[in-house]
């Protein structure tokens, strides 16, 4: 009686946690959204539930065929894309070298990849600025991208490292002994058995790469490579600021990666967490 | 054929050489040129000695942005820790609409920060932002104002937006790891008859140490690190109420082009880092012996 009194007590309070945190973490994406298809003069109004002939695609048509954010999304997309994948080749390779092989010193690489946490990046980013401007790759596509690689190849190694600690060594072995060399194994073993924790890194560094705004802001210096997110920043802080046009590029931005969100949602928290809950 | 240990060498060579270029060496770098007059705009950087630090222990900005950042760290990891914790229990429950709620929980991790700075920025309008008309509609008339523009609430705004951010990924992430504790524990417990407050702190809390030391080992890096919050949503103002010193050092650097005084306050930020790194390494370190 008491039990099932209790139970029901639970119950109750998980329920108003969830509540609440819908609307804490899911109402303000709600209301961008929904002000993105209102006139400006009806946001103005300050009424929630405005009238239907205040709705409008007056937003996204100005967003998408007047101004130059068209140009912004596709660099942002060229840029996150490179970066996830030159940082999936170099943290592949690095987490299976660091989780199958005896290497000298390697708990001092893996002690020394993690600490690059701790390094604030607006202290990296002041000779990173004077090194590709040497290189002369200030305004460039891959200026931009050495710049936030480091910004995710760290977490990127650190996090698949455990996910591949995690898969059997016996597997790894016996390909060894039937002759498959190195790339075989990571080919043909690591990579199907990994995916899941791939496809999370990959994510990560897409998401960390498309919402980077200080390194884009140091290295970029046109439209040539100037990602949505500076954009939308720049929309933003204009000194009359057309709150609907805002909404629509904002929430432009926040669609792909809420997409790709939908994709690795179930293996995001395994692929995350693989480093901290190995024992 | 190549021997063993070199084939380990070779896979993680191509990381160590990007990290080696991106980051170690800016790191010595960076610290190098706080000791510097370079000047963005200026040719011939001298080598100026403890200069830039003498000037910065007298710089008020810099010691409103260091308490800033402290604070700011300190109460929104702790925040986060707690309300982390309250959310992984809630999600924890076997609950109808549970799993619905725990796959769309993290959306707000993943959208980038300019969005989210976005999206509070026009909640907190005046008049026409949402929180306002909340508040209006409660009666409390004269609250009406910019929250970002204010100098007492400001600062707690900023943290709220880092609360947004980061809390599910926290409640996520206990979650998965208060799962891997075995069922048995709580049942052993139970037959002992330990009450919920005993179970969560004997057996939940310790079965979530490893996790919690990386969650907060990261944040307190991470957050005292961000920039974009900040600089997106207020820049540090107003008069410097938001000021935290990776927004200071930006200013510094590329609004006033002063590289090696900027570098010589990110010096201090690293120093800051190190220490807490080290002393909290060997603190959990102790525990674990235990």
């Amino acid at each position: 009686m008491t039990k099932s009194r209790r139970k029901i007590g639970v119950a109750i309070a998980a329920y108003g946690v969830v509540f609440i945190s819908l609307i804490f973490f899911i109402l303000p994406m709600l209301w961008i959204i929904y002000c993105s298809f209102r006139t400006q003069s009806s946001i103005f109004t300050g009424v929630v539930l405005a009238p239907l002939h205040e709705f409008t695609l007056e937003n996204y048509k100005t967003i998408l065929s007047v101004t130059d954010y068209p140009t912004y999304f596709f660099n942002s997309f060229k840029i996150a894309t490179v970066v996830s994948l030159l940082a999936l080749v170099c943290s592949i390779a690095g987490a299976y070298g660091l989780s199958r092989f005896k290497i000298r010193w390697k708990n001092a690489i893996i002690l020394g990849i993690f600490s690059t946490q701790m390094f604030p990046q607006v202290l990296l980013i002041i000779p990173m600025y004077l090194i590709v401007f040497s290189l002369q790759m200030l305004d460039t596509v891959m200026g931009v991208v050495f710049g936030q690689l480091i910004l995710v190849l760290p977490f990127s190694i650190w996090m698949l490292k455990g996910y591949f600690d995690n898969i059997p060594v016996d597997i790894d072995d016996s390909a060894r002994i039937d002759g498959c060399n190195v790339f075989q194994r990571l080919w043909y073993i690591m990579l199907p058995l990994g995916a899941p924790g791939i496809m999370v890194a990959g994510f990560f560094s897409f998401v960390v790469s498309w919402g980077d705004y200080l390194i884009v802001s140091i290295i970029s210096q046109s439209q040539r490579t100037a990602t949505a997110t500076l954009v939308i920043q720049r929309l933003s802080s204009a000194l009359l600021i057309r709150w609907g046009q805002v909404a629509a590029a904002a929430v432009l931005t926040i669609v792909p990666t809420i997409i790709l969100f939908s994709f690795v949602q179930k293996r995001l928290v395994e692929g995350l967490t693989a480093g901290a809950i190995k024992e | 054929m190549i021997l063993r240990k070199q084939q380990g060498i070779l896979l993680i060579l191509p990381a160590l050489i990007v990290m080696g270029v991106f980051t170690f060496y800016p790191l010595l770098e960076g610290i190098r040129i706080a000791f510097t007059n370079k000047h963005l705009l200026k040719e011939g950087t001298e080598f100026v000695g403890l200069q830039n630090f003498a000037r910065l222990a007298s710089d008020e900005i810099f010691w409103i942005s260091l308490y800033q950042s402290i604070v700011l760290t300190a109460v929104v990891v702790c925040l986060q820790f707690v309300f982390g914790l309250i959310l992984a229990w809630a999600m924890s429950q076997e609950l109808p609409g549970m799993s619905w709620f725990k796959s769309i929980i993290m959306a707000s991790w993943v959208i980038p920060v300019a969005a989210t700075v976005i999206l509070f920025k026009f909640m907190a309008q005046p008049d026409v932002g949402l929180i306002n008309i909340i508040i209006k509609g409660l009666g409390f008339e004269n609250l009406n104002r910019y929250w970002l523009g204010d100098l007492k609430v400001a600062l707690p705004f900023i943290m709220l937006l880092h609360l947004w951010r980061n809390v599910p990924f926290y409640g996520i992430a206990f979650l998965a790891a208060m799962q891997a504790i075995p069922g048995s524990y709580y049942e052993a417990a139970e037959i002992d008859g330990a009450n919920a407050w005993h179970r969560f702190w004997h057996i939940t809390l310790p079965g979530i140490r490893n996790m919690a030391i990386v969650m907060v080992t990261i944040h307190v890096l991470w957050t005292f690190n961000n920039f974009d919050f900040v600089y997106l949503a207020t820049g540090g103002g107003p008069v410097n109420a938001t000021d935290v010193l990776p927004v200071y050092v930006y200013r510094q650097c590329w609004s006033s082009y002063t590289l090696g005084y900027g570098a010589s306050i990110g010096t201090i930020m690293l120093l800051l880092l190190m220490v807490y790194f080290i002393v909290f390494i060997k603190i959990s370190d102790r525990g674990n012996i235990s």
